[in-house]
Formats: C-alpha cells, structure tokens, sequence
C-alpha cells in the first residue's frame, strides 16, 4: 500500500475537526491537539485501482497567540488547507500558511477548502476571489463537512496529485 | 608597437632584471633611440662617458617612481614585521580561497600542522583541550555511561534476585555444565519479556516503512501509530532539545517499554512489554543497521511505496521474535533463602534455648549459694563469656564448688571470688563454741529455735570457763543457755565419789601390803568401784580413781616415798589381780610423809598415816 504524508491546517473552527471525525479514520482523541499540538488520521482512497493512505497529519489551528509547528510540516507529500466560507478572514489565515508551509516543505500538491457551503446565507467569499485564486493556481474546492459536499471528492483528487508520477 | 615603446620596455625590461643598470646597454639603446630619429646619428656618442651622470638624471626621470615603490616593497618583505602584518590581512581570504578550490588539498597540507598544534597544545596544557572538546564530549560520555550504568545495574539486579534462589544455583549448574559464564545464563533466563511490536518508520515523513507483532499483541493501526509516535518525537525534540539527531531513546508505561533507535533514514521502535536486557539495544541497533545496509537507496528515497522494502519484514519478525518466557512461577519460590532464614531461625533458638538453660542454671547455682548459711552473694554476672560470682563466705561454709553439683553449671566456667567473713548463723556459733569450749563427752549443745541450748553435766571449772567464754560472744550473736548443764559433781556421782573417796586402806609400819582384817573394806571398796564404772558408763564420762600411798613420819623420807608407792601399787595389784577391778580404772601415786591425815602426836595418828586413799578423778 502506499502511504502520504498530508497535513490538514486552518484556523481555529473552520471545520477541520468536522472533517476528520466525518471522513477520515481516526484512533487518537482529540486531546493530542491541544498537548503535543499534532493528531495522526487516516484516510484511505482508491486511485487507479490502488488503494493510497493518506497519513493526515492534523495540525492544531492558528490563531494570533499559537503558531503552526513547522517541524510537523516535513515530508509531507501535500497539504489540506481549510478555511471557512463564512469567516472571511480564515481565508487569510490560509493564505498566510500556504506562504510559509511552501516556503517549509517546497512546492507540493495542496487543496484550499473552503468549507460550511451548506451555510448559503452566511456565505461571505465572492465567487470572483475564488476565481482570481484558481487563475493564480491554486486548487479550490468548496465543500461542507456537515452536508457532505465536496469532500470525498477533494481527498482523491489529492491522493491522485500527490501519486502522479 | 612603436619604437618608443619598444625602447620604453627595454628599458624598463633592463631595469627590472637587475639591480643596478648597465649604462653601456643604456647608452647603445639610447643612440638608437636617437639613430631612429636622426639617421645620421653615429655609432659612437662622441663626448658621452659611460659614466655620463645624465643618463642618471635620465633614469630617474623616466623609473623614479617605480624605483621608489620597489625600494618601499623589497623593505616590507625584508622586514619580518611588516612582512607578518602585510600576510596577516590577506590570510584568512586566502585560505577561505584555497578551501573553495580544493577542499582537500588545503586539508591535507594542514592536517599534519594542525595535528603537530594539537599536541603541543596537549603537552603544554591538557586542560585547554579538554575545554573546548567538553561541549561535544561530554553529553556523548554521560549517553555512555548511563547506559553503561543501566545495563551493569539490571544484571546486578537480576543477578542478586537470582543468586539465592534454588533457581539461582540450579544456574549456577547450568552454566557449569554447559561452559558458559554464569552471567549468559543469568541473562538467559532471567529477563522477561516481549518484543510486542517493531516499526520501521521512515525518518523525515514519519510513514511506516514497515511493522512486524507478536501473535499475542493488541494493536493500533501501525501506520497511524507510526505516524504519530514520529510526531511525538517531532514534539520532544522541539521542546526540549536543541539537538536535531537526537529525540526520545526511551518510553516508558508500567511494564511497557518503547525503545527507539535512530538511523540515518530510519527509525526503529521497538514495544517491549516486561524487562528487556540492555543487550536489546544492541540486538535493535544492529537489524537497524542491517536494513541500512541492505537498502540504502530505497530508505533514502522513500516515497511512501514500501513495496521496494518488503523484505525488511525478516528482519522485523526476528525482532518480535525475542522473547524470554517467564518460568514457572514455583521455581520462583527462593528455596536456598528459605533455607538460610530456617537455619538462622533453627541456630538463634537453640542458641536462645542453650542460653535460657545455661542462665536457668545458673540461677539455680546462684539461688544454692544463697540459700547457703555462711554465703553471701553480692554480685553473680556473666563476664567473657564466664560466670562471675562475688561474695562473703564465713570459712565454716560450704565449699561453693560442691554445690554446682546438680545445678547443670559446667564449674570451669565459674570464677568465684570469696571474701572470707565470721558468719553469726546459729549452727557456725554453735560449731565455733563446740570448738572453742571443748565440752566434755556429757555435755551436748543444741539448736533450739534462735538460741543453743547447752545439756548435760560437766564439771565446775568447765562450767565456769564456758560461761565466761559465753559472756565474750560478740553483740548480736545467738543466744547461748547453758543453764541446763548440770553439775557434774552434784548427785548420784557426787556421792558415790564421797563414799570412794572416805575409803582408806591401813598398813602396818614399815609394811607395803595391807593390814590383815581389811576383807570387807575390800568388799565395799570394791561394791563402789563397780558402781562407780557403771555410773560412768551411764553418764558416759571416763572416772579415774587414784590410789595415793601414805606413810608415817617415822623412817627417812625417801623409804617412805617409795613405800607409799609400794603400798599403792600393792592394793592397785590386789583390787586387779583379787578383785577384778578393770585395770584403767586405777592409777597409782606415792605422796610419802607428806600428806599425813593426823599430826602424829599417837601412834593411832600414826598408824591412820600408814594408808592407801582413793580419790575419784574425772577427766574433763
């Protein structure tokens, strides 16, 4: 089997926990977020026939008293950036950590989800940032944790860029 | 190039080639220089002296600057000073230079300088080596030691736990019998434990490589497992140390253990459950360098495919395959300190028994010497390993040796020390009086209750010696009543002695035997004598009866000295040899004329002189 080493980050309550305990398989209680600031899941899919582990390193959230571990960030094979479609400003939160977790582990797959599309209403990211985003290469994907939209989908699509040869 | 030039780089060319300037040279080159001008110029410079101090004043003008700056530059390099400071400001950039050129040859060329400064620098001061070597050195010596330190106290422990036990000598066998140290078979079968799990982790994504169990062991998902005890390790180094080779080499939980060990691309994680031997370490630090060995590409460009490394699953499973399995419990049970303990025990309560009955028999000897009359004990202990015993003993006493007899107490280990000392118990006074009074066979002394009866009879002057000795019996003494002695002159012997004694045997003058007609004195004489022996044997006393001769005043003395005797002797004879009267009753004396009864003033005094008297003597 295959393994890759992913890194799942965000700010706080974007909806990553949300994602994990939905869609990923999971033996460590959330606690080792908070302690050793890093929980290990897993989350199997199906590319081309063979089946790819990815080891989703959930790295605890950024807020402006916490800072990512950077050290957590080696050999990953790609990245999960998550942010909240409500909370505009978690989007830059993203953006900041794409810049720095680049800069820490080189140029590797990464997926930006914009997460809580379920909430319409609340919906504050114009479609045309989204659009100016992708144009400037970035992969976007719109998904809800809750709902069920998009996620499967943005995994494999991950598993499959970070196994191309 | 020019003519010009051509003689400008000749000159200097001359210049530069030499110290001082060959003029002639300078000269021909000179009239050149003017032939190419003026063709007409010829060979030779009329008027110009080789030693034309112009061509001076010409080469000053033309090199003056250049001949200056030589000068300043031959002095730097002479002078050793300024020399050193001029290298000094280029120095480091050349070497930095020849090192980015060719890092080895600069290496090379100052390894032997470098290793010749070391050891000076080592001869002249260790210490300042030592100083800057002490940063790397010592965190690598204390890793040494303490694992050093945990593996010699593990074996001790173990060793100590085992040596006493019926299990440890059946070891101690073991390895005779199979030639090993008794250490190897100590660690053979001493340490339990499991190898539960190996996990080969790849170092820099923290993605399992590969992951080996023991049959019986519960398990995680190792990929997850893996991941995060990488991240875990990611977290200690992070946190505490600023080392980035180095990170977490053990864990531990109750009797789980995690021990990992580093390689250059991979870890290995072992999880022990029980108590490995330190040996482990170097069991799991030589497959960790076997799988180095053996796939140094694959580790290194791991990618997460561990289909290249699958044959490092062997080398796993041998790892999971270490196990010590525990013995049986009941061996366990230490059978030798048991044994030990039991004759310890065994050995202190016979020694406590040995000790009771030697001290109970002591007590007996001491309470004997106690109840002892004429003994005092004032001190009984044991010394050296010796009864000690002090005290007074009246001389009457018992010898305190004999009464060990019977007690139990072995006498040479007795020391007694005896104070000699005059006892006032009543059985020494009564003893002390018999021996200073003497009494008579007719007198007995007695113990009643606290006093010493004296009873009996005795005679006048014994009675009167024996009270006086009474009356000088120290304060306090027994009392001592001698009322009931009788008198033994008094009664029944009193008058038997007065009648003995009014008897009185008459001779005829100048005649030795007894007048004729005295048969019936005779018979009385006789009649008392015999009364006299069997009142003595009655009152057990030994009566003497003395026959005293007489004789009258008339004749000389010395016939009549010797007559008295002769008549004394002559009745002794006949009361003997006629009258049966015992021998040793009887005794003989001669008093001559010197005890007349009468003045003899008649021959009736006379003839009452010419007597044998009797007089009854008891010995006292």
């Amino acid at each position: 089997m295959i393994q890759k080493k992913i890194c799942m980050l965000g700010a706080f309550s974007v909806g990553k926990t949300s994602l994990v305990r939905r869609y990923v398989q999971s033996v460590f209680a959330d606690q080792y977020l908070t302690t050793v600031g890093v929980k290990i899941d897993k989350k199997t899919v199906t590319v081309d026939g063979r089946e790819v582990a990815l080891i989703l390193w959930d790295i605890a959230g950024e807020d402006d008293i916490s800072t990512v571990r950077m050290s957590y960030l080696r050999g990953a094979a790609g990245y999960v950036l998550v942010a909240d479609g409500t909370r505009p400003a978690t989007l830059e939160v993203a953006r900041s950590l794409q810049s720095r977790v680049s800069a820490e582990v080189g140029d590797v797959p990464f997926v930006l989800l914009l997460n809580k599309i379920d909430l319409a209403d609340q919906w504050a990211v114009p479609d045309a940032e989204i659009d100016a985003m992708t144009t400037a290469g970035w992969w976007v994907r719109t998904t809800s944790a809750k709902a069920g939209i998009g996620v499967e989908e943005a995994f494999g699509e991950l598993a499959r860029r970070t196994t191309a040869p | 190039m020019s003519a010009n030039d051509r003689f400008l780089e000749a000159l200097l060319g001359v210049q530069s080639s030499g110290g001082g300037v060959d003029r002639k040279v300078l000269a021909r080159l000179l009239l050149q220089a003017a032939r190419s001008i003026d063709a007409e110029r010829t060979t030779a410079a009329p008027g110009v002296a080789p030693l034309d101090p112009r061509f001076e004043e010409l080469r000053r003008v033309l090199v003056g600057g250049e001949i200056d700056q030589l000068a300043r530059l031959s002095r730097q390099i002479d002078d050793p000073e300024q020399f050193a400071a001029a290298v000094s400001r280029v120095l480091p950039n050349a070497i930095a230079l020849a090192d980015s050129r060719d890092q080895q040859r600069l290496g090379q060329v100052l390894a032997p300088t470098v290793e010749r400064a070391a050891q000076a620098s080592i001869r002249k001061d260790p210490g300042a080596l030592a100083g800057i070597m002490q940063p790397v050195m010592l965190p690598a010596i204390r890793k040494s030691i303490g694992e050093a330190i945990d593996g010699t106290f593990q074996s001790l422990n173990e060793s100590l736990k085992a040596s006493l036990t019926w299990r440890g000598l059946r070891w101690r066998f073991e390895a005779w019998r199979a030639g090993k140290t008794y250490a190897e078979v100590v660690l053979q079968h001493s340490l339990v434990y499991q190898v539960e799990h190996a996990f080969l982790i790849h170092r820099h994504t923290g993605l399992l490589i590969a992951h080996a169990a023991a049959a019986t062991a519960e398990s995680q998902d190792p990929q997850l497992v893996s991941s995060m005890l990488a991240a875990i390790q990611d977290f200690v180094r992070d946190s505490f140390s600023q080392d980035a080779s180095g990170g977490l080499d053990a864990i531990r939980l109750g009797d789980l253990l995690v021990w990992t060990e580093q390689g250059p691309y991979a870890t290995l994680v072992g999880v022990i459950r029980g108590k490995p031997p330190e040996s482990l370490h170097d069991t799991m630090r030589a497959t960790l360098a076997h799988i180095h060995e053996g796939h140094p590409h694959s580790l290194e460009h791991f990618d997460g495919d561990s289909t290249p490394l699958a044959a490092v699953d062997t080398d796993l499973q041998a790892l999971v395959n270490l196990r010590q399995e525990a013995r049986a419990k009941k061996s366990g049970f230490p059978w030798l300190l048991f044994l030990v303990v039991a004759t310890l025990l065994a050995l202190a309560t016979w020694w406590f028994l040995q000790w009771r009955s030697e001290s109970q028999a002591w007590q007996r000897y001491v309470d004997r010497l106690r109840d002892a009359p004429g003994l005092v004990v004032t001190g009984a202990v044991k010394r050296d390993g010796k009864w000690h015993v002090t005290g007074l003993r009246d001389p009457l006493a018992v010898d305190p040796i004999t009464l060990l007899d019977g007690t139990g107490v072995d006498p040479a280990w007795v020391v007694a020390h005896w104070q000699p000392f005059l006892s006032l118990d009543i059985p020494f006074t009564a003893q002390r009086l018999r021996s200073s009074l003497d009494p008579p066979p007719t007198v007995t002394l007695e113990l009643e209750g606290d006093r010493i009866v004296g009873k009996g009879a005795a005679s006048r002057p014994w009675l009167q010696k024996a009270r006086a000795h009474v009356a000088t019996l120290p304060l306090g003494s027994p009392g001592v009543d001698l009322s009931a002695i009788r008198d033994i002159n008094e009664g029944e012997l009193g008058r038997l002695t007065a009648a003995i004694q009014s008897h009185a045997i008459l001779f005829d003058p100048g005649e030795a035997l007894p007048s004729k007609g005295q048969d019936p004195l005779f018979e009385r004489i006789v009649a008392d004598l015999n009364a006299l022996v069997e009142l003595s044997s009655r009152l057990r006393i030994a009566p003497r009866v003395v026959l005293t001769g007489h004789s009258d005043s008339t004749g000389k003395g010395a016939n009549n000295l010797s007559l008295s005797v002769a008549r004394s002797e002559a009745v002794r004879s006949y009361l003997i040899r006629q009258r049966g009267v015992t021998s040793s009753l009887l005794a003989v004396r001669g008093a001559g004329m010197l005890e007349p009864v009468n003045d003899e003033s008649s021959d009736i005094d006379r003839s009452i002189n010419r007597r044998v008297s009797l007089s009854v003597v008891i010995d006292e």
